[in-house]
């Protein structure tokens, strides 16, 4: 991992970060804190991913979905880790790219591993993984329903709750007259969009 | 009246804290009060939540793939710099997993990816490979049962004469249909060997493969005199048969010109037959070359006399003008080695049969007029005791 050393040396003080003093500067929303912890652990999946039958861009794929997961548990303040972040973020994105292979190919799965990172059951990764997966369901269903809603009020929605654009903006974007009437507007794309969203995600299967 | 996205945007102004105590007040209590109302703020803030959620997982995509873009913008752009200095050095720090050429990392996806198919293939292959050997090695096996493998019976299949038969009964039935008579019957002639007497008085000797399965017989000289025929006894270990003449007016071979030996031949004497394995007789010629025949058979000889089918049953015939032997068969995988059953066996049987049968005694003949005559001579004597054995199988 030496290259990721060197690369991080370059870009931020933190050398060598212990993994505690990482994980609270993410979760302070130091983004240098994340890049650093992006290029530490990237040799190492991509590594396995590639010996894996896999390609750099399924790496990439994999090692970015793991990172999400790490990422979102931070900021939650929901990650209780009981081992090292390579070891979880390995375990992680391990179980990512076997569930991949597995969907892919019609016979069983073999892995192929170099790391000896001691036992990966008690890393709460398959826990964790269960609960991003129920969260992505989540996430599809809601950009699912934002297409459907139609324009303008898809735009004006995503504007306001994903952009986090403000009321003054949006008014003089889409042409009200007034920030109310815009407001007003954005209520009864709420009321459709929940209608849409309600309706599949529940009827869903779990 | 309120309607719903009335309620939406007091749970709005609820939810950013910008409503008035007392219209807050009124709504927790409301909240806390009415079930139904209750649910529909929950609804509210999941999706809110959602919406905000989805926001902030797009930004962090976002994120991730300008951080790996500008990580792999860095690593190439280091990767030139590094190498310059030291050329030719070894870069430990580089995995040599993660440096496969394009076409490497093609054959690789194939193979992990067909790996099993083309296992099952390869094996598919290899088994319909020594299947079709194998089926074909029994099946050859199998077909070749009527005779042992690699031993040819020399009886001929009468195809030429059987067309020339039917083109006689053709041209009597349209002779018979302009006097208004009822067809001939067809002629079914299969097979042919050779015969030759055994007593004057109308008993012949022949191979048992050429009679079998025979309906009738049809005797027929070399002057074209014709005699049916029966069949007295067949021997089929030895492949032996003995006929008898049945025709009523039928008075005699003659004299029989050679007597049977009854010892056992020498090896290397010069033996001779004569046989019609086409329609005119055959002289052959060669030596005794062993004292047992096909597969170590001690029954009959080998000798090296050039045979063909229809040559089966002929008489083989030593220097002196002895009968030591009947011409049976040959070895199809071996230059010129034919068989014939021993004159020995022969006699044999023929004292059996006389034993059984006393009222009908076999008057085999003593004296030998071949001895001291050159070979033409012989032949000459010889030519009247030997015959054609035309085979009538039922349909």
């Amino acid at each position: 991992m030496s290259r990721g050393d060197s690369s991080s040396s370059s870009s931020t003080p933190l050398v060598p970060a212990p993994d505690e003093a990482l994980i609270a500067a993410i979760r302070g929303g130091d983004e240098r804190a994340l890049a650093q912890l992006y290029r530490l652990h990237w040799p190492m999946v991509s590594h396995f991913v590639l010996q894996n039958s896999g390609s750099d861009d399924d790496a990439q794929d994999v090692y970015q979905e793991g990172v999400m997961v790490f990422y979102e548990k931070v900021r939650d303040g929901s990650l209780e880790l009981s081992c090292q972040i390579k070891t979880y973020l390995y375990a992680v994105c391990r179980r990512l790219w076997l569930k991949r292979l597995t969907s892919k190919s019609r016979f069983g799965v073999r892995l192929q591993e170099d790391e000896d990172l001691g036992p990966l059951h008690h890393t709460g990764a398959e826990d964790d993984l269960l609960a991003a997966e129920e969260q992505d369901r989540r996430f599809t269903t809601m950009s699912e329903a934002l297409d459907h809603l139609g324009e303008p009020c898809r735009s004006l929605l995503e504007g306001f709750y994903l952009l986090e654009k403000s009321m003054q903006d949006l008014t003089a974007e889409f042409g009200y007259t007034n920030a109310d009437n815009a407001k007003n507007q954005k209520y009864k794309c709420l009321v459709r969009l929940k209608k849409l969203f309600f309706a599949h995600y529940k009827e869903a299967p779990i | 009246m309120q309607t719903e996205a009335d309620y939406y945007a007091l749970f709005d102004a609820y939810a950013r804290g910008e409503l008035a105590p007392p219209a807050r007040t009124g709504l927790e209590a409301r909240l806390g009060a009415d079930p139904d109302f209750a649910l529909r703020y929950a609804d509210f803030d999941e999706l809110t939540g959602t919406l905000r959620a989805v926001g902030q997982r797009r930004a962090l995509r976002q994120q991730l793939r300008d951080l790996h873009a500008e990580m792999l913008a860095e690593t190439s752009a280091q990767q030139p710099a590094a190498d310059a200095p030291a050329p030719g050095a070894l870069r430990a720090t580089v995995n040599p997993l993660l440096r496969i050429s394009r076409t490497e990392r093609v054959l690789r996806d194939f193979w992990s990816g067909h790996r099993a198919t083309v296992g099952v293939a390869a094996s598919v292959a290899v088994l319909a490979v020594f299947g079709s050997l194998l089926g074909l090695e029994a099946w050859r096996t199998f077909s070749a049962k009527p005779s042992t493998y690699g031993y040819t019976m020399l009886r001929l299949e009468l195809k030429q004469l059987q067309k020339n038969q039917r083109a006689l009964s053709r041209s009597l039935n349209q002779v018979d249909t302009g006097k208004g008579g009822a067809p001939a019957p067809v002629n079914n002639g299969k097979f042919s060997g050779t015969g030759f007497a055994l007593t004057a008085d109308g008993y012949l000797v022949t191979s048992y493969h050429v009679i079998q399965g025979a309906d009738s017989l049809l005797i027929e000289g070399r002057d074209q005199q014709h005699y049916h025929a029966e069949t007295v006894y067949a021997d089929r270990a030895h492949d032996l048969a003995i006929l008898r003449i049945k025709d009523r007016d039928f008075n005699g071979f003659g004299r029989l010109p050679y007597t049977f030996k009854a010892g056992q031949a020498d090896l290397g004497e010069r033996v001779y037959t004569l046989g019609y394995p086409r329609e005119d007789m055959v002289y052959g010629d060669g030596a005794l070359s062993a004292r047992s025949g096909f597969g170590g058979d001690t029954a009959f000889y080998q000798v090296s006399i050039p045979v063909n089918p229809g040559n089966s049953g002929g008489p083989l015939l030593d220097e002196h003008g002895n009968l030591i032997g009947v011409v049976s068969g040959r070895q199809s995988d071996a230059q010129s080695a034919a068989f014939a059953t021993k004159s020995s066996l022969l006699l044999r049987l023929v004292d059996s049969l006389a034993k059984k049968q006393p009222a009908a005694p076999y008057h085999l003949p003593h004296t030998n007029r071949l001895v001291g005559t050159p070979r033409p001579q012989q032949i000459k004597k010889l030519q009247d005791f030997v015959f054609v054995v035309k085979v009538f199988e039922k349909d």
